[in-house]
């Protein structure tokens, strides 16, 4: 099986395909810039477009786009605190602080490799273990699958922030907005009052775009004279080879890429899990954790490395079994069988030479990304990102609108999208976090549908969801992230009172 | 000079409306609206057959398949009911999921709505068991079937679909009752299936063609032997009046003008002559059945009145 792996490797060399992935890395990266436009949005509107291509010009175009977009989210979150992509929000805890502090150039060179090294750990995790991981993942039915939701939330509840009460409001909001829609076993409407666009529930572009993007626009246009995210003068940037050496966050890396691989490969959380993990790790084995927060470029490294790790391992159960790890995933597993590539274990048999091609060009996507990013970024992106304030605020507001009405081509997503603004806008006054949001829509959908699911199994028993060790385990999991803080709290209260 | 320029004009404009006159369908792009995601199995189909749709039309024709995907087809569907019939906006329409819907909820749609083209697919259903549950024959599983009532679980795409239809006539035939565990699409019905999650499947002969080494396939509901696996014992050779498949082809809104109607029905009917396009879809595993105009209405509004009757005494939701 890993002899097709080299022999893959001198179709991607061919110009054409190799061209398409260099295009795609900066097709990305641009569109990942964009706040609103996101990797999913990207690939998705592409999808029709490759059709008469050839199969490897195609899914390398996918492969870099995926790549660039990834990073491309961060150089928005950390010039003007609006991450671009969601995967890029614990990018702008330390990422804008460091801007502020005119280290802008710098956290986005530790951004662009720490990115490439996510990318490229990914793409060896793919190539590695597709093959094998099937089994694996056939180990996730309904009631496991449940567990894995129920323990992302937990995470995000707990582990986000310090107001844990905020942040499970901020949760039930979310799971709410993921009840809107058809029911997922019956197809009855729900809180959808008659309006057909509604009966799909809601897109989570949509609301990403109306609660993360809008909000810090709004905050642009209210100070209209100042100009500028951040001092263009104080951007501070250096030629890359010059910042390398500053980057001694190899531990960082290291359990970002485990943290992110392995939640790509897990379905239902995807990067922007896998980037607050990763971030919640790091600083909680920090030596200085209540610098976090303040510009500890370590944080930066410690998002963006996971927030690429996820990429392609969300694509192994997508080949392997056709379930995708990631929204991006999905769309990327249409592209495939748009291509005649059935995803399945007779994939690897049936078209070796495209499906290990598609590895590499993954492979090559992360590795050019530090010198595509690298230049590009910190030169134009961040110049561009330097505009007027209100030029910029009305820019992003109409790249935003198009973005969205784009989607399915209908005003009535843009004005659903203006109503989270303005949600997103009283919660962040509010300082209600804003993850748990759109966490609570993924997650609760998933959540929802495999527990009726698993209790269907079960007939109404729900010991049903208790019944292997998988799904103990997971429990097991949940249960130390919702009393383990409170606990270690009390711990070390005894301990200052003895 | 204001003569000439007299002279062009009238010139210009007999041209003009000789033009008009002399205009043939189609005059510009057709937009065909399928209301699943692009690389589903419906929009391969659409995408497929555009190009003979093109050739067959004559010189200059172009199809172009726009993705309204949500709520299982129904909102592209719906948009395609109520487009101008004047034959610049098709849709695709699926067979029983499309008429089912408009019984279990208020559809912006009824069978009245289209003017049938020409139905292209049919995707018959088989049924599977996983490894797991030990249940390798059709007989092993009625008998257990029977012995335990609702204690196998059958995984399956959502409730009012093919799927469904194919469950609720084997519990007819053979006087059985199942539990069923209505998956969000075939894929993860499939996947819970290959993990041993669900005991049975049913499923569409290509979701399963790639998947016969790892699961137990029973029969296949057609009258004839599939060519996608022709080991494969129908279920009426074992005995089991079972025949049921996903059917997916081509609508137009209601009321298209009749000229227009012909040709387009007339250029869907080629397809299954059309070697290429059967070798096209072959490779996509997906059964090619073309069944046009009249015919493809009367088979609507026959599986209209099925899935009515199955309503009436056992409403799925």
């Amino acid at each position: 099986m890993y002899s097709d792996l080299l022999h893959a490797l001198p179709d991607v060399f061919a110009w054409t395909n190799f061209v398409a992935v260099v295009i795609g890395v900066i097709a990305g990266i641009v569109v990942g810039a964009m706040p609103g436009l996101s990797a999913t949005m990207a690939i998705s509107v592409l999808v029709p477009f490759t059709f008469g291509l050839e199969p490897l010009v195609a899914l390398g175009l996918m492969a870099g786009i995926y790549n660039g977009a990834m990073y491309g989210g961060a150089i928005p979150a950390v010039l003007l605190r609006i991450p671009g992509t969601p995967a890029a929000v614990a990018t702008t805890f330390d990422g804008y602080p460091m801007a502020q502090k005119g280290e802008g150039g710098f956290a986005l060179q530790v951004a662009v490799v720490s990115s490439s090294i996510g990318g490229i750990a990914s793409a060896f995790a793919l190539m590695l273990l597709a093959p094998p991981l099937s089994k694996v993942t056939l180990l996730f039915g309904p009631s496991e699958v449940f567990w894995v939701a129920v323990f992302g939330l937990a995470s995000i509840i707990f582990l986000l922030g310090g107001n844990p009460i905020k942040g499970l409001i901020s949760a039930c909001f979310g799971v709410f907005v993921s009840v809107i829609g058809s029911d997922p076993i019956y197809g009855n409407d729900r809180f959808t009052f008659g309006q057909l666009e509604m009966l799909d529930g809601i897109n989570i572009v949509i609301l990403l775009v109306g609660l993360y993007a809008l909000p810090p626009v709004i905050d642009l246009l209210e100070t209209p004279l100042k100009t500028g995210g951040v001092n263009s003068s104080k951007l501070g940037t250096e030629p890359i080879w010059k910042a390398l050496p500053r980057m001694k966050y190899w531990k960082t890396w290291l359990r970002g890429s485990f943290l992110g691989i392995w939640i790509g490969i897990l379905p239902g959380a995807g990067g922007s899990m896998a980037a607050f993990m990763s971030y919640n790790e790091a600083r909680r084995t920090s030596k200085n954790p209540e610098k976090w927060g303040e510009g500890e470029p370590e944080g930066v490294a410690a998002a963006e490395v996971a927030n690429n790790a996820d990429t392609a391992s969300a694509l192994i159960p997508a080949l392997t079994l056709g379930i995708p790890g990631t929204a991006v995933a999905a769309v990327m597993l249409g592209g495939l069988l748009v291509h005649g590539l059935q995803p399945g274990p007779m994939l690897f048999r049936d078209n070796p030479d495209i499906v290990f091609g598609f590895m590499w060009q993954f492979l090559f996507g992360a590795i050019l990304l530090v010198l595509l990013g690298g230049s590009l970024a910190t030169n134009s992106f961040a110049r561009l990102l330097n505009l007027p304030r209100p030029l910029l605020g009305s820019v992003i507001i109409v790249l935003m609108l198009i973005g969205v009405y784009s989607i399915h081509g209908r005003m009535f997503d843009v004005y659903l999208m203006l109503g989270f603004g303005a949600i997103g806008w009283v919660m962040d006054r509010l300082k209600f976090p804003l993850p748990p949001v759109v966490l609570g829509l993924i997650l609760g959908g998933f959540a929802e549908e495999n527990l009726r699911l698993a209790l269907r199994i079960g007939r109404g028993d729900p010991m049903v969801l208790f019944q292997n060790w998988t799904s103990l385990i997971l429990v097991a999991l949940t249960v130390a992230v919702v009393v383990g803080p409170t606990l270690k709290k009390r711990f070390i209260d005894s301990r200052k009172k003895a | 000079m204001i003569n000439i320029f007299k002279k062009t004009a009238i010139a210009g404009a007999m041209i003009l409306s000789a033009g008009a006159a002399l205009a043939e369908y189609p005059e510009k792009p057709i937009e065909v609206i399928v209301g699943y995601s692009a690389g589903g199995g419906t929009d391969v189909m659409a995408r497929t057959a555009a190009p003979f749709i093109e050739k067959y039309l004559g010189e200059g024709a172009s199809l172009v398949v726009k993705n309204m995907p949500g709520a299982s087809g129904q909102i592209g569907v719906t948009e395609a009911a109520n487009a101008d019939p004047d034959g610049y906006t098709l849709g695709t329409f699926n067979l029983p999921g499309m008429m089912a819907r408009t019984i279990d909820r208020e559809a912006g749609y009824d069978r009245d709505s289209f003017t049938y083209l020409a139905n292209v697919v049919n995707d018959p259903n088989v049924i599977v068991t996983s490894k797991r549950s030990g249940l390798d024959t059709l007989d092993k599983l009625l008998e257990e079937a029977k012995a335990n009532p609702l204690a196998i679980t059958v995984g399956m795409s959502s409730l009012g679909g093919d799927d469904h239809f194919a469950l609720i006539k084997l519990q007819q035939a053979t006087d059985t009752e199942f539990t069923i565990v209505p998956f969000k699409g075939s894929a993860p019905a499939r996947t819970a299936l290959l993990g041993g999650h669900v005991a049975m499947g049913i499923l569409n002969i290509s979701e399963v063609a790639e998947f016969q080494d790892q699961l137990n396939v029973l029969g296949v509901a057609t009258r004839e032997r599939s060519e996608f696996a022709p080991d494969l014992p129908t279920f009426q050779e074992q005995g089991l009046d079972l025949v049921n498949g996903s059917m997916r082809g081509f609508i137009a809104p209601a009321g298209l003008p009749e000229d227009v109607q012909a040709k387009l029905i007339d250029a869907f009917s080629q397809l299954s002559d059309d070697q290429e396009f059967l070798d096209a879809m072959a490779a996509t595993a997906n059964p090619v059945e073309v069944v046009t105009g009249e015919e493809f209405k009367q088979l609507t509004s026959d599986l209209y009145d099925l899935a009515n009757s199955v309503w009436q005494t056992t409403p799925w939701n």
